[in-house]
Formats: C-alpha cells, sequence, structure tokens
C-alpha cells in the first residue's frame, strides 16, 4: 500500500457504501413522509406546531432539555423485567404510561430538530402533554422539587419574574409557598435567628393565621417552645408571600405551552399497531 | 566504480539533521494546534465539572441560566471534541505526515489561519451555547454560524496533508499514514453532509436523528479513532526503537476499520421510531468490528513484547500504551453494547455515557498526551520541566477515568433495569443514581487536576523552562 490512489480510492468506497446505506437509503425511503388522515374527512395527523408551543421548542433546545429527556415511546415488546410472580413481561415505556403506543416516524415529521434524545435521567416527553397541567407544568418548570424531593432537574427562575402585585393577584402567578418564592430557583429557610427576628415582629399575625386554618384550627400552639416554632415555621413557609408574585415569562407561557402540545403517541396511526 | 559505502553513522546525522528541519518547519503551526486544543481542554473539563455536580446538586450555581445543566453539557461536549480532540488530531496529522513522508511544511503561516478559524468557531460555540444558541443535536449543537469556520478551516488542514503527502521523499507509505490520510479525507465529507441535512436543508422527521447518529458515532469511528491509532502506531516503533510486528495484520486492520466503523452509528437508535434494518444493519457493523480491534490489538501487544519494562521510564510510552488496551477494551465493549438484548438495558441511561468517555478519555486522549508528550519537546529543543507533574498527570488521569468508568457503568446498568421495570417509581432511579453521579464529580476533579498538571507543563515548555534537548528526554525514573 505505497500508493495514494490505492488509500484514497479504497476510502471512498468504503465510506461511500455506509453514506448511501446508512444515509441516502433512508432519506429516500423517509424524506417527505406525509401526514395521516383516515378518509377523506378526518383531519391530518401530526399538525405542525405553531405560535407559543413553536417558539417554546426553541427555549426546550436552547437550555439542552433533551440531554435528560428522550422523546419516544418504544414498543411493547422491548425490554424486559420479572414481575412479583416470577413472569417475564416486557414493554415498559407504555406501562408507565409515557404513551398509548409507540411512536413511529410520521409522528416526527414537522419536528426541526428532530430531539429524539439518547438519555432517560429523567422521564420521556413524547406524550407529556397528556400527563400534567398547565399550573404543575409552570410550578415544576420554576422549581422541580416542589413536587418531587429528590428530583435533581434544575430550576427555571429565568423564565418567571418575580413581581410586585399591583391590585388583585394575577391569575397566571403561581401558586406557592414563600419557601419556593422568596429566593427563585432555590427553596428558602429562615436561620434560627432570622425567624426569632420575623417572630418578633409577627408572630401574633403568623399565629393567629395557623390557628384560623382548617388543618390546624383545633390544635394549640405555642410559639415560645422548640417545637412549636419548627411547626409554626413550616406552616408560615408554605403560606403565599406577601405583595408579591411570581409570573412565566413569555418564554416560560412559551415553554409550559410547547410541553403541553406534546402529544405524539396518541392519535392511532395503521403502522404503530404491533 | 564501486559504489561508496555509505557508513551507517553518517546516515543517522543526515537523518537527524534532515528530521530538525522538517519540525522546525511544522513548529509554528503544530504548536498553536497544540496550545489551542489545551486550552480548550481546560474550558471543557471546567464545563463538565460544572454539569457534573449539578447532576447531585441540582442548588449548584441554580438561577445562572449561562451553567444550567443543559448548555453546560452542551458547551463541554463542543470544547472537548471540536476545541481538544479535533485540534490535537489537525495538528498531529500535520507533524505526522511531515516526519514520515521526510518532507519540510509548505506555506506553515496559511496554518495559522486554519487554527484561527477553528479557534473562533470554538469561542462561538462554547459561548453561543451558554448564552441560549444551543441547538440541541447531540455533537452538532454548535449555532448554526459555526460551521463555516470548522469546514474552512479542515479544508485547508486536509489540503496541507494532501499537499505534503504528494511531496513525500519517502517512497514507503506507513500505516500511519493511511489512517491520516483517510481521515483527512472523511471528515470534512462527513462533516459537511451533516450539517447539510440537518441544518443547512433540513431533511424530515426522523432523517434527522439517522444523519445525527451517522455523524457522531463516525466522529469518533473516522476522525478520532484512525488517526489515534495511527499516532499509536507512529509512537510505539518510535519509542521503543523496533518494527511494528505485522505489516499485513496493519492491512486488514485499516481496511476493517475504514468498511466496518462507518456502519456502526445506528444502534444508538435502537428501539426507536426508525426502520428496524438501520439497527440491524448497524449491529452488524459493530460486531464486525471485532476484526480490525483484534489485528490492531495483537499488532500493537506483539510489537511492545519483551519491553513493557520501558513503561516504567517513558512518559510518552506510559500514556500511549494505556490508550491502546483502552482501545481494545473499549471496542470489544462497543461491540457487546450493540446487541440488541445488552442495549435494551444499556440504551438511554449512564452506561453509554461511561462507555463513550473510556472512548474519547481513555483511548482517544491518553494517546494524544502520549503524543504532546513525545512531540512537544521536539518541536520546541526543550525538555519537560518536571517528570513530577508528568507523573500527577498521568496518575490523575489513568485513576479518574478508572473511577468514571467504574462507577456510571454499575450505575447506567442498574439504571436501565430498574427503567425497564414499571413498577419500580421514577424517584427511586434517580436516588439510586445520584452517589453514582457523586463518583462521577470525585473522577472530574481528578482528571482535571491532571489536566492542569499538564497546562502547566506545556506552559512552562513554550515558555522556555526546561533544559535544551541534547540527549534523552524526560523520563519518570532515570535509567541506571
Amino acid at each position: 500500500m505505497d500508493r495514494g490512489m490505492v488509500i484514497f480510492v479504497g476510502a471512498l468506497l468504503t465510506f461511500s457504501s455506509s453514506w448511501l446505506g446508512l444515509v441516502l437509503f433512508p432519506f429516500w425511503q423517509l424524506n417527505g413522509e406525509q401526514p395521516y388522515r383516515k378518509d377523506a374527512a378526518d383531519d391530518p395527523y401530526p399538525l405542525a406546531l405553531q405560535g407559543t408551543a413553536l417558539a417554546g421548542q426553541k427555549v426546550y433546545q436552547r437550555e439542552g432539555c433533551m440531554y435528560c429527556h428522550s422523546q419516544q415511546v418504544r414498543s411493547e415488546k422491548f425490554g424486559n423485567w420479572w414481575d412479583e410472580h416470577g413472569q417475564e413481561r416486557t414493554g415498559a415505556d407504555v406501562k408507565r404510561g409515557w404513551g398509548q403506543r409507540r411512536t413511529v416516524s410520521r409522528d416526527y415529521i414537522y419536528d426541526r430538530p428532530t430531539m429524539l434524545g439518547t438519555m432517560r435521567t429523567g422521564p420521556d416527553l413524547a406524550n407529556v402533554g397528556g400527563r400534567y397541567s398547565e399550573a404543575w407544568q409552570h410550578a415544576h418548570t420554576f422549581n422541580p422539587r416542589v413536587f418531587n424531593d429528590w428530583s435533581v432537574m434544575p430550576s427555571f427562575p429565568w423564565l418567571y419574574r418575580k413581581e410586585k402585585v399591583v391590585g388583585e393577584r394575577s391569575e397566571r402567578a403561581l401558586k406557592l409557598g414563600r419557601e419556593w418564592t422568596v429566593d427563585p430557583g432555590y427553596r428558602w429557610r429562615p436561620s434560627a435567628g432570622q425567624w426569632d427576628a420575623i417572630l418578633r415582629d409577627q408572630g401574633e399575625a403568623i399565629t393567629a393565621r395557623f390557628l384560623s386554618d382548617p388543618a390546624h384550627s383545633t390544635a394549640a400552639i405555642d410559639p415560645g417552645t422548640a417545637d412549636g416554632k419548627k411547626r409554626l415555621l413550616d406552616f408560615w413557609l408554605t403560606t403565599e408571600e406577601e405583595g408579591v408574585q411570581i409570573v412565566p415569562t413569555g418564554e416560560g407561557e412559551a415553554l409550559v405551552a410547547y410541553l403541553l402540545a406534546l402529544r405524539k403517541a396518541e392519535v392511532p396511526l395503521p403502522e404503530a399497531k404491533e | 566504480m564501486a559504489p561508496t559505502a555509505v557508513t551507517p553513522e553518517f546516515d543517522r546525522e543526515r537523518a537527524a539533521a534532515e528530521r530538525a528541519g522538517i519540525d522546525a518547519s511544522c513548529r509554528g503551526p503544530v504548536l498553536y494546534f497544540a496550545a489551542s486544543a489545551a486550552f480548550w481542554l481546560l474550558v471543557g473539563s471546567a464545563l463538565a465539572l460544572v454539569a457534573s455536580v449539578k447532576l447531585h446538586t441540582p442548588y449548584f450555581l441554580t438561577g445562572i441560566p449561562e451553567f444550567t445543566f443543559g448548555r453546560a453539557r452542551m458547551a463541554h461536549l463542543q470544547a472537548v471534541s471540536i476545541g481538544w480532540t479535533s485540534m490535537v488530531t489537525m495538528g498531529g496529522c500535520v507533524w505526522m505526515m511531515c516526519r514520515l513522508c521526510r518532507t519540510e511544511l509548505i506555506y506553515p503561516k496559511l496554518l495559522f489561519v486554519s487554527g484561527t478559524l477553528w479557534n473562533v468557531g470554538t469561542l462561538l460555540a462554547v459561548c453561543g451555547i451558554l448564552l441560549g444558541g444551543g441547538q440541541s443535536v447531540e455533537w452538532l449543537d454548535a449555532p448554526p454560524y459555526c460551521p463555516p469556520f470548522f469546514i474552512a478551516g479542515l479544508g485547508l488542514v486536509s489540503a496541507w496533508v494532501a499537499a505534503t503527502f504528494r511531496r513525500r521523499r519517502e517512497p514507503h507509505v506507513y500505516v500511519t499514514q493511511w489512517y491520516i490520510l483517510a481521515a483527512v479525507f472523511w471528515f470534512p465529507w462527513l462533516y459537511t453532509v451533516a450539517v447539510f441535512m440537518i441544518y443547512w436543508s433540513p431533511a424530515t422527521g426522523v432523517v434527522q436523528p439517522i444523519v445525527n447518529w451517522w455523524f457522531n458515532h463516525n466522529f469518533l469511528g473516522l476522525w478520532l479513532t484512525p488517526v489515534a491509532v495511527g499516532t499509536a502506531y507512529y509512537l510505539i516503533p518510535k519509542i521503543i526503537g523496533r518494527p511494528i510486528h505485522s505489516y499485513y495484520l496493519s492491512i486488514t486492520g485499516f481496511w476493517a476499520l475504514a468498511l466496518f466503523y462507518s456502519w456502526a452509528g445506528m444502534h444508538h437508535l435502537i428501539g426507536g421510531p426508525i426502520p428496524a434494518w438501520l439497527s440491524t444493519a448497524s449491529t452488524v457493523g459493530s460486531v464486525m468490528m471485532f476484526i480490525p480491534v483484534i489485528a490492531v490489538g495483537i499488532n500493537h501487544h506483539m510489537t511492545m513484547r519483551n519491553h513493557f519494562h520501558r513503561l516504567k521510564y517513558s512518559p510518552a510510552l506510559r500514556f500511549t500504551v494505556f490508550g491502546a488496551i483502552a482501545y481494545t477494551w473499549v471496542s470489544f465493549q462497543g461491540s457487546v453494547e450493540s446487541l440488541k438484548d445488552f442495549s435494551e438495558v444499556a440504551h438511554f441511561t449512564h452506561y453509554t455515557v461511561a462507555h463513550a468517555h473510556l472512548g474519547a478519555y481513555g483511548f482517544v486522549s491518553m494517546i494524544y498526551f502520549g503524543l504532546y508528550y513525545y512531540m512537544i519537546p521536539r518541536l520546541t529543543g526543550r525538555e519537560w520541566a518536571s517528570s513530577r507533574l508528568i507523573r500527577v498527570h498521568f496518575w490523575c488521569a489513568a485513576v479518574g477515568i478508572t473511577i468514571y468508568f467504574v462507577g456510571l457503568s454499575i450505575g447506567g446498568w442498574w439504571q436501565g433495569r430498574m427503567m425497564n421495570n414499571p413498577d419500580v417509581p421514577w424517584g427511586n432511579i434517580v436516588v439510586y443514581l445520584k452517589p453514582h453521579f457523586l463518583s462521577r464529580t470525585i473522577a472530574g476533579v481528578l482528571m482535571t487536576v491532571g489536566h492542569v498538571a499538564f497546562a502547566a507543563l506545556l506552559v512552562m515548555n513554550l515558555a522556555g523552562w526546561g533544559k535544551k534537548r541534547t540527549g534523552g528526554p524526560t523520563y519518570f525514573v532515570e535509567k541506571t
């Protein structure tokens, strides 16, 4: 192999084979795939994202969500486990409720880029639009530990704005206790000294509020004891911060609109039958 | 008239003078590539640490959008793939090609243009991603204004390597040259096609991830692997002073890699919404990779046989042999990983991340460290200033990648088993993974310490500290 031409032609041929086989052939097979309609009267599926949901896809992209969340539901024959009777079973994705069927190439024809993902540090999101409410998505994006103490997902406080309440609280405002809102993105808890100072200032009002809460109305509380102080603090942290509210920014609204629009594994497609 | 006998002494002196002339012609651009690469390695390490810490301590740096996990991860990958490994690859290709062709580099100053294009592109990619321009296309996350820089820079390097080859004075073409020639031809094609079909004229739906994984796997397989394997082929015989064991094994290894590696990428989409035959074809390609890997493994091992004691002395050899062993290991693992039954567990888990780092770090980066320790003194004319720092670098890197690999492989495997069982709540999986994530941070800190030692050595060498090269190199232990 002392001739450059031999190496060049060989490298050309071997690489061309994979280029033809793995790139051009699938391109020819799948490019330009059309939406599905059962009959002429049926609405086509899928539809391209529009408006805020499309803007939200940009946010999803730039924050790198797909590096922990895939968007593909796998076949009911894929993967195995043994249930409590020692029976071998398959298809965890659908059984986890991530979708009603596996996803197929047609589900992605309008995706740019197509973020199938290769990692599941978090659950699959192909059909997340069907699983959670808008309010849940906002609170969870603001700080995922609101719902799951163990979560390692980042908080996204820059998609939310903390502002003074003028008049009524906004309808869009997140309904979260002050532990989440005092220091957005973190879970706040005052130090013992700070809590003592707060109690000196507003102790009576907080106690009255504690007692007027239906969950506590029968329980006596003594802010003088350590236990009383702690219970009062735990309660106070779950109450909303006075005079301020957290509302989604345009980007926060867009991201959640995108998440709610992710419903890739619901509409039945003939090729997705198993 | 009888031919005059040429004394070996005379030959040796002339060869040394010729090598010195070749090194002098490459000095500027190759050192520029090498120093830039080391800088990006440090940047990439810092970003890796940010991302790694966040996976077990999510409140670390919370509220700074630039350092959220997703952005730090994308920026890390660009810094180490485009910045670190690719820049060493290019610098190494130019230098080894000149050395093996026994010819001086022509118009060396123009390669500064290539290096600068590459640096500007990488800077734009890393900063662009941190500031919110990340694209979420794995390995190709750089904002769309970056690829032209890379394509132009790469084009120059490929042209220079080809021109050097055309001007060769040595008629025999060594195995390293095959790998380099193929790599500088494959990579521009690969990169341009991928950018074209994903960004400039996007293909429909799942064709994008198909092109994406064809690119990603070949980035390692047809760009980094050939040059790193070629580097080992160059360094091992050079350092121990004996020829490669078998020419025919080299040929087998080269052609089998060219044919099979390029087919291997689709197993990353196993179970996904793509035609099943694609994954199957890639599984075949991946399993066939046993052939080139065994050929190269035997060839390197047989060359090294009876010379392993030299690992005690030579830093360049120790890094290179570590990398060569990791190549065999990571490739065997990769072939097994592509099998469907195995993939059903390991896919979507940190097992794959451990595997990727064993490849890109344990194999490629370690051989490249070996290349630095061999090449830089020959270019600057200075020996390494401190064998202690080299030792720190080696042990931090070697122990670091081992902890990284073991921790995440175990964690990833059980993550996959639990994920496949819908009765296991998601929270249990995350809680199970946290200590494994912590082990990755510990490994990352170690590797970063090693990189700081490495960068310090490089700066010292470039600044003229360290004794002038007269006789032998800096050894770990002086030979007695």
